[in-house]
């Protein structure tokens, strides 16, 4: 086993430098193209680079971008934990689709949207419970029992759907409206900031607060240590279990925020085939895995993707003549030809490894 | 840890368990999820309405739904209910087989990729592809050739063309994964979605049948779909890609266990530095695999078009994913795909019996599917249990996690 892990370190320890460099050249190649986008567009107003550099620079497209964000970089936040801790949640899919119907559930039941908010965060905690209870104490394995979660929210939703209501989807329910700044809100394009959903504000929140209880606090050193050397932090006396558990659940207190967000901005849930979730959770997985684990950078990566389906959704409505279906595809293309430049990212030491304490 | 290391955990743990071992977690795991199930048809039953005397009384309450009616027809109503007399092969029987028949190829298309130690989730995605192009691949033929002919050329084509087609669909994860070292998992998900998404582009556009509502390619010719043996073919089933499906067990047992290749998969997937130190090429194996797990998918999906649909259409079945669950709950052994694969067909052939019968919603065999994963997957949870049972003292055996040869901790 030590020569094994030995040989992974030092494997990772060279791709240490390609990754970084394509993170890099990624990163390079989108700034320079929207910079030679803007150009363009400057220089030719009426011709298709024109359209495009309007379209970016649209009010429209980051508002969009950043509600398109919500599910997404919330679910990435939740996967961070939980991986960052040893737990790999591939099931963030499951916990979005689990908490955008309740949601929406309770808000009909109740009247109240943030009732249905916390209904949805409380059902996403608790199927994360159950996540949490078979990989820790039943050493179940992470990634399986990460598709059975998926799965089970997959069938779990349009099931209680159809039996409330008749049908997959459910009836609308009120939306929470948005909360405009004054003033700023009139800034052109930035505007759009402080125009938005309340759960884009919460988003920003909850990205600032997550990076600063990784960087800043004790309970964020303890998550580090149990993802990447376990037997170091119960030797200093603080149990693995428990962090671990800490973290699954925070990962599901994350991802019911997105999906709660993202059913209740539209009023409704739609439980057809992939439901409206539609591998948003899966999407997170990469953001994050993007954004090299940083909450920060989780972030921006889920907005480049975002942005992406943005962009689509506007230049749709300008009718530029690229096919729906396969416009929507391009979030997955781009996931894949990511995921193709970044290649192995540098997991957690012991992330997907069960650890068991010396006691007993 | 990289994610080979961590893969080939999994697969000691699930290799390691002994046979009869793995059955007995596998039924275990079965009654348990239609257990929940039942406890899921019973509050449901609270949440619905109904008038008084539909409902059914237990323990004083009054629930809409009878789990225990509920499981009868699941399982009876699956077979065509062989104890009330007048059973005959045509009824929802062959439903059963045409279901068991479509799980057996997706079901072996996951075990093969699990044994190479590669979660292979894109088989839903594979199949769309295979199904797509036999589709098209054998309505662009059938004006060649017609009637008996017509069906004993055209047939054994479309599960070529949706083989080639599945495969190559599933040798581009191969090959992200080999050569780029993309992680699989996420990639065959993101395939999933561009599968179905260009097939939908595709059969809502160029290739739509422009006398039909639905997105669908024109209807095959009757002569380029199965023909049905025995059964009366009024349930779409057709007896000789049941034995085709049984062939393709054999194939697949005897490829694993009796062949180089065979050696090479199960080595990379047990033990994938031993492998690569004994010669075996790992990436081509990984990529080999892949796209033969792909060509499965792919036949799954050519199935689909000339037995049952007859076309293809948008909204494919979730075949490929309830073929994760096959193959897990068969411990990946092809043999036992067989066996899950017709359990997992009573299944989905009885929920709808089901919602015939008492209005529960056929969803309800997706929340089966993620049950039945989430339990096989953890086997220390019925080791607990059966430790307990039989007295937790006189087995030291079973705090080894029950794997032979133990870890050895003394």
């Amino acid at each position: 086993m030590s020569e094994t892990s030995i040989d992974s370190a030092s494997r990772s320890d060279d791709g240490f430098f390609e990754r970084y460099s394509s993170r890099a050249l990624i990163a390079a190649v989108t700034v320079s193209a929207i910079a030679a986008l803007l150009v363009g567009g400057w220089l030719f107003p009426d011709s298709i680079v024109g359209t495009f550099a309007d379209v970016v620079t649209s009010r429209n497209t980051l508002s969009s971008a950043l509600r398109l964000s919500v599910p997404i970089a919330f679910a990435a936040l939740g996967g961070i934990f939980s991986e960052k801790s040893g737990v790999i949640n591939i099931g963030l899919e499951g916990l979005l689709i689990i908490s955008a119907f309740t949601a929406i559930y309770v808000t009909d039941v109740t009247g109240g949207v943030w009732v249905g908010f916390g209904g949805g965060v409380l059902a996403s905690v608790l199927l994360a419970l159950l996540f949490a209870v078979v990989t820790i104490e039943f050493r179940a394995d992470q990634i399986i029992a990460g598709l059975a979660v998926w799965l089970i929210a997959l069938g779990l939703a349009p099931f209680a759907s159809q039996v409330i209501y008749g049908g997959p989807n459910t009836p609308t329910v009120p939306t929470p409206g948005s909360i405009t700044v004054p003033v700023l809100a009139d800034i052109p394009f930035f505007g759009a900031l402080f125009s938005a959903s309340p759960s884009v504000y919460l988003l920003f929140l909850a990205v600032g607060l997550s990076w600063y209880v990784f960087e800043r606090t004790t309970f964020g050193r303890w998550i580090r240590a149990s993802g990447e050397n376990p037997k170091a932090l119960d030797t200093a006396g603080v149990s693995v279990t428990r962090v671990r558990y800490a973290a699954v659940l925070l990962s599901g207190v994350l991802s019911g925020m997105g999906g709660a967000a993202l059913s209740l901005d539209l009023g409704q849930f739609t439980g057809n085939g992939p439901t409206m979730v539609n591998g948003k959770g899966f999407i997170a997985i990469v953001a994050y895995l993007f954004g090299n684990y940083n909450p920060i950078g989780a972030f921006l990566s889920t907005l480049l993707f975002a942005g992406l389906d943005a962009m689509q959704t506007v230049l749709q409505l300008q009718g530029i003549g690229v096919p729906r279906q396969l416009i929507r595809i391009t979030p997955f293309v781009v996931v894949i030809v990511v995921l193709a430049l970044v290649g192995r990212t540098r997991i957690p030491e012991a992330a997907g490894e069960h650890y068991e304490s010396g006691e007993e | 840890m990289s994610v080979r290391d961590r893969g080939r955990a999994v697969l000691e743990r699930l290799v390691g368990a002994s046979a009869t071992e793995r059955i007995l977690i596998s039924t275990a795991a079965l009654v348990l999820s239609i257990l929940v199930g039942a406890v899921l048809v019973l509050i449901a039953g609270r949440m619905t309405t109904c008038t008084a005397n539909e409902a059914v009384y237990y323990f004083g309450t009054g629930f809409c739904y009878d789990p225990i009616v509920v499981f009868d027809r699941l399982f009876l109503g699956a077979l065509g209910d062989p104890f009330s007399g007048g059973w005959s092969p045509d009824g929802q029987f062959s439903v059963t087989l045409r279901e068991t028949t479509l799980l057996l190829f997706t079901g072996l298309s996951v075990a093969l990729a699990f044994r190479a130690g590669i979660f292979n989730i894109g088989t839903q995605g594979q199949m769309v592809v295979g199904a797509l192009a036999t589709a098209l691949g054998v309505l662009w033929v059938s004006p060649l050739v017609s009637g008996v002919v017509g069906t004993v050329l055209l047939v054994p084509f479309g599960i070529v063309v949706g083989a080639v087609f599945g495969g190559l669909y599933g040798a581009i994860p191969g090959l992200l994964k080999a050569y780029a070292d993309a992680n699989e998992v996420i990639t065959t998900i993101m395939l999933n979605f561009i599968a179905t998404g260009v097939a939908l582009y595709l059969v809502s556009g160029a290739f739509k049948d422009p006398e039909s509502a639905a997105n669908q390619t024109v209807p095959l010719p009757e002569y380029a779909q199965f023909p049905t043996v025995l059964f009366g073919g009024r349930q779409d089933f057709s007896l000789i890609a049941l034995a085709f499906g049984i062939l393709a067990i054999g194939g697949l047992y005897y490829l694993l266990e009796h062949t180089a290749f065979g050696y090479d998969v199960r080595t990379s997937g047990i033990q994938p530095d031993a492998a690569e130190y004994g010669g075996v090429d790992a990436a081509r194996t990984i990529v080999a695999s892949l796209t033969l797990s792909g060509a499965l998918g792919g036949i799954a999906g050519a199935m689909y078009v000339m037995m049952v649909l007859g076309t293809f259409q948008t909204g494919f079945p979730d075949y490929g994913f309830d073929g994760i669950t096959v193959s897990i709950l068969a411990g990946n052994n092809p043999l036992g795909v067989g066996i899950a694969a017709l359990l997992f067909g009573v299944l989905k052939s009885g929920t709808t019996v089901v919602q015939f019968a008492t209005d529960v919603p056929p969803q309800l065999v997706g929340v089966l599917r993620g049950l039945i994963i989430l339990f096989v997957a953890m086997p220390e949870f019925f080791r607990l249990i059966g430790k307990r049972v039989t007295d937790a003292g006189s087995k030291p055996v079973a705090t080894d996690g029950g794997r032979p040869g133990g870890e050895d901790d003394e």
